[in-house]
């Protein structure tokens, strides 16, 4: 338990600390899905964006294939370095069903699946 | 900071749209969002610019509103894509189509361009429509935008007109004068600002703000359900807005959970599967059933959907009026004004709000007569 609490800490540390995330590397994609760069996203927190959410709504980050399974935590790491804020203070983005991508079939039966239960 | 002129309420569609056109006015606005801006309704719709919802006021209302919008496309900085899309309705069964015609009937004494179509000029339209059907419409005045961004450009323009946005900053309470005739001050969780005009623009949450001053406000929220596929070719639909019949029944106020299907593809690709209509309070969580039985009418009609991935569900907050038209209007406290209720048509009818809210607050000549969208309509009788 002891480990587990300090291996968390150390992995909080990692995204305190120094990082990357600055303005040189300013084409680096940070949502492979839709194809957001580091730019695009300092870009919104300086239109005012303050959460994980606002970003999103703007940029597209995290709207993809993968709905920011890949990149909600650098975006949070972006948006603690660029507003002062520490990254466990950052909102992190809302999480909706079905979480990974489904066939539309199995969400349609999902009404029969539940009645078969029953 | 200075006091403001205005304090709009509600950082959505409507409140970002009054504060446009009052900060075009030269007023200074504020406003005051709970949440993050266009984080209820407006971020949780499909942004289809519906122009066929009976009765006619509310089709004069969305076309205006159209025009107001191919305006803005040229006056805000970012891009929200604003689409001429046309919309399609489909008909299922003979007595839809029956039904259908009737509707079209009605909607073009009301002005509304529309045209009957057989099953056989639909499926060449859409050949990955059922051929199960028995006919449609179609609706080439109808439009799409992308909701998130209009808002967001919306509020970078009016911050550019030195309006002040303050968001996760909650109303609290309104103070009136000692004779309760006007507006002192709006209290909210970060500090009172002092204001002689207020916007009520707080959708499903606008019967909480009417209380603050007494003013009854009957809007309720109504839950909506949306799936969103990953991205997709443009040649599953051709028509980027198609509605099955059933649609316009669905909006009835008798239905308390009521499911139609509604397809629409947005410009980055993502098919977007609607619609629903429930009334659970203020619980925001995407219903199962109900997203089951959205995706199970769209496959319906298109089989070739059930291949496809959803990537997303959720469900938002509708504010319903109960006479089913919006609430545009001044009210018996002066300096308070009600812009709420447009339950589906709220991005539709956003401008044409903002507008005439406006041009009440300003003392202009009215676009259009707002006599029937009074507050006062739902004044306790005494």
């Amino acid at each position: 338990m002891k480990n587990l609490k300090k291996i968390s800490k150390q992995k909080q540390r990692t995204y305190e600390g120094e990082s990357d995330l600055n303005i040189e590397n300013a084409d680096m994609i940070i949502c492979r899905c839709q194809e957001v760069t580091l730019k695009d996203i300092v870009q919104a927190i300086a239109e005012d964006a303050t959460t994980v959410n606002e970003i999103k709504r703007r940029t597209r980050a995290g709207m993809g294939l993968c709905q920011g399974r890949s990149c909600s935590r650098l975006v949070r790491k972006i948006l603690a370095e660029h507003t002062g804020q520490k990254f466990a203070k950052v909102i992190p983005g809302t999480f909706r069903p079905p979480v990974r991508p489904i066939a539309l079939s199995t969400l349609a039966s999902l009404e029969e699946d539940t009645d078969d239960k029953s | 900071m200075t006091n403001p002129d205005v304090v709009v309420i509600g950082g959505g569609i409507i409140g970002c749209c009054c504060a446009y056109y009052l900060a075009k006015q030269r007023l200074k606005v504020a406003i005051v969002e709970k949440g993050s801006i266009c984080s209820e309704a407006s971020k949780s719709c499909q942004g289809h610019l519906f122009l066929w919802e009976l009765p006619a006021i509310n089709i004069k209302l969305a076309k205006a509103s159209k025009k107001l919008y191919e305006q803005l496309y040229n006056e805000l900085d970012i891009d929200f894509e604003l689409r001429n899309t046309g919309s399609m309705s489909i008909a299922e069964k003979p007595q839809d189509l029956e039904t259908l015609q009737q509707t079209l009937n009605e909607l073009r004494q009301a002005g509304v361009e529309c045209q009957m179509l057989s099953a056989k000029e639909f499926i060449k339209t859409e050949p990955n429509v059922t051929r199960d059907i028995s006919g449609g419409a179609s609706f080439p005045e109808d439009g799409q935008l992308n909701p998130l961004l209009t808002t967001i450009a919306l509020t970078q323009a009016v911050k550019k007109l030195g309006a002040d946005i303050r968001h996760f900053t909650e109303v609290t309470g309104i103070e009136l004068s000692a004779d309760k005739s006007s507006i002192v001050a709006v209290e909210t969780t970060k500090g009172k600002i002092g204001t002689k005009y207020v916007i009520n623009a707080a959708g499903a949450w606008s019967g909480q703000i009417g209380r603050m001053v007494g003013i009854n406000i009957p809007v309720v929220p109504r839950r909506g359900n949306l799936i969103v596929t990953e991205q997709v070719p443009d040649n599953i639909i051709n028509c980027q807005i198609i509605i099955a019949s059933g649609y316009l029944d669905s909006l009835k106020r008798e239905n308390k959970t009521a499911v139609a299907a509604n397809v629409q593809q947005t410009r980055e690709g993502n098919l977007l599967l609607g619609s629903s209509r429930e009334f659970a309070g203020f619980d925001k969580n995407v219903n199962p059933e109900v997203i089951s039985l959205i995706v199970k009418r769209c496959i319906r009609f298109f089989p070739v959907l059930a291949d496809l991935h959803t990537i997303r569900s959720w469900a938002g907050l509708r504010p319903y009026s109960p006479d089913m038209l919006p609430i545009i209007s001044s009210s018996p406290i002066e300096g308070f004004y009600v812009a709420s209720g447009h339950e589906g048509v709220g991005i539709t009818m956003g401008p044409i709000t903002g507008k005439l809210i406006t041009q009440l607050i300003t003392k202009q000549q009215l676009d259009l007569p707002v006599d029937q969208l009074s507050v006062e309509r739902f004044a306790e009788k005494q």
